[in-house]
């Protein structure tokens, strides 16, 4: 092996184990990695862009300048007080109304927004009833990540990988992800009931205070909200028509958003621009810039023969490894980095011969995306939801999510085994 | 000492109930005048980074049901006198 491939594993690993143990902010590290490969020339320069995937960027970006702009309308919380008054105020079939709002949200936005708008709704509707609001926060994380596995622009790994597979179409996503998250989703719910039921108890008087609200207070502005949703409606739309169009997903999104941006005015311009997670896109920035480190130095086409080797060949075997290794690495590990890693080893078994690569990357999607919920740590949305628990005194812990997530998670991985199975390999 | 507060019993209509860690209003603003600035306090609560700090209610005829921390009793009893939906507030 040349020294610059072991230069390159090196710092990979370095900074995989500095995200991992969290002691550093994930952007410094993924920043200062990415700023290595071109520091010691592993990467020039020119290359270094040229492996950063403007496309997934501009996708987050454009999406999170209209929910936040969106967000300012009341509509989602107009939303989650309706679905709780369909729900006759009662606190499982709230908790449930909440969990299909959140996976439905995820699939459309993506799932640390949904939760960042779901969160502080559920608060205030588990006060209202008095009930521990645990139940209903831990199905939300559960049914972001299996929301967030059914569209190209639901999770990060799926907007990762819909960015570097041209030929996979949003349409594609939707027909081929959606059917397993319905059928997980379907499969949890009576769970989560059963789960939950007996911690969510209230009274009579509580559940006519939910039935008395009144939600239309929640929108403040009609014409800004009549705005937000046109776009929104165009935006979705156009990811539905983005191939046909040919347009890339990340065009369709910035679309959105200054077409928003100028229906909306100057004013709103700063405070939404504020509201973007510049940390996440440059974590992003970096991780694609240490993984180019390993695709230019040959690291990756190495592992991608290993893992051809160890599997004969055999698609079906290749699927499975793949499906199980990205689900038990994502609940542990970040899927973001590792969906960033096993994307150019999957194109490089398509450069050494592997002809059908469709269920790999499906197989890739489905563990990256359902392996986030089997801990804590094992998706952003999971994180942001126990900070903003763990803030206002309702902390949840590693070992008590583990008990839940990780059986959860199995179940769902075994679900897209048989789907993976029957509709690919068969 | 002890915040207590005075307003227009003819604009307004506030109770309060105290619990181990929370005090519940109820209030109904009964002036169109002062709807705003009861928007402007929800809006001043819901939109910082504190979740459970001042929690609002809304039902039909400007009244609200407002849970508040013990710990942000203060905060919202002069977010209250800074729109003017109480007149004034003193330690007593």
């Amino acid at each position: 092996m040349e020294q610059q491939a072991i230069w390159a594993i090196g710092i990979f690993l370095l900074i995989y184990a500095l995200i991992i143990s969290e002691k550093i902010h994930r952007t410094i590290v993924a920043m200062i990695g990415g700023l290595l490969m071109v520091l010691l020339g592993i990467v020039d320069q020119e290359t270094a862009l040229h492996h950063i995937d403007f496309n997934t960027l501009g996708l987050l970006i454009g999406m999170m300048i209209i929910v936040s702009i969106t967000a300012d309308t009341g509509l989602f919380k107009f939303i989650a007080i309706w679905a709780a008054k369909k729900a006759k105020g009662n606190p499982v079939s709230i908790m449930i109304a909440l969990a299909v709002i959140t996976a439905v949200a995820s699939a459309f936005l993506d799932n640390v927004t949904t939760v960042l708008l779901m969160v502080p709704v559920t608060f205030s509707i588990t006060r209202q009833l008095r009930v521990s609001p645990f139940p209903y926060l831990i199905t939300q994380i559960l049914a972001s990540n299996v929301g967030g596995t059914a569209t190209l622009i639901g999770d990060p790994p799926n907007i990762m990988i819909g960015s570097a597979v041209k030929e996979l179409s949003f349409m594609d996503f939707i027909v081929n992800l959606g059917p397993v998250a319905v059928v997980v989703m379907i499969i949890y719910v009576p769970i989560f009931i059963l789960l939950f039921r007996k911690q969510i108890q209230t009274t009579p008087a509580l559940t006519k205070s939910i039935m008395d609200l009144d939600e239309k207070e929640l929108i403040g502005d009609h014409k800004l909200l009549r705005k937000c949703l046109t776009v929104l409606g165009l935006t979705i739309l156009g990811f539905f028509l983005h191939q046909t169009l040919h347009l890339e997903s990340a065009t369709v999104a910035l679309a959105g958003a200054f077409l928003l941006l100028l229906l909306t005015g100057e004013h709103m311009m700063e405070e939404a621009f504020t509201k973007v997670e510049w940390t996440t896109i440059f974590f992003f920035v970096g991780l694609f810039v240490l993984v180019s480190g390993l695709v230019e130095t040959g690291v990756i086409a190495q592992l991608a023969a290993r893992a051809i080797e160890l599997t004969d060949g055999n698609l079906a075997a290749t699927s499975m490894l793949i499906l199980w290794l990205s689900a038990i690495a994502s609940a542990f590990l970040d899927n973001i980095p590792f969906v960033a890693t096993m994307i150019p080893m999957i194109q490089e078994m398509g450069n050494m011969g592997v002809s059908n690569l469709e269920p790999l990357w499906w197989s890739l999607a489905l563990g990256a995306c359902l392996g986030g919920n089997g801990s804590l740590i094992g998706a952003s949305a999971n994180l942001i939801v126990a900070g903003m628990a763990g803030k206002e005194g309702h902390p949840i812990r590693f070992v008590q999510y583990l008990k839940y997530g990780f059986p959860l998670m199995i179940l769902s991985i075994i679900v897209s085994s048989i789907y993976v199975y029957f509709r690919y390999l068969m | 000492m002890e915040l207590t507060y005075r307003y227009n019993k003819d604009v307004m209509e506030i109770t309060e109930a105290a619990s181990d860690t929370d005090v519940e209003f109820d209030i109904r603003v009964l002036s169109e005048e002062l709807w705003p600035g009861m928007k402007k306090v929800q809006r001043f609560f819901e939109d910082n980074r504190v979740y459970t700090d001042v929690l609002f209610y809304a039902y039909a005829d400007h009244h609200y049901r407002v849970i508040v921390r013990q710990d942000y009793y203060v905060d919202f009893i002069l977010s209250l006198l800074k729109h003017r939906l109480v007149e004034s507030a003193e330690w007593t």
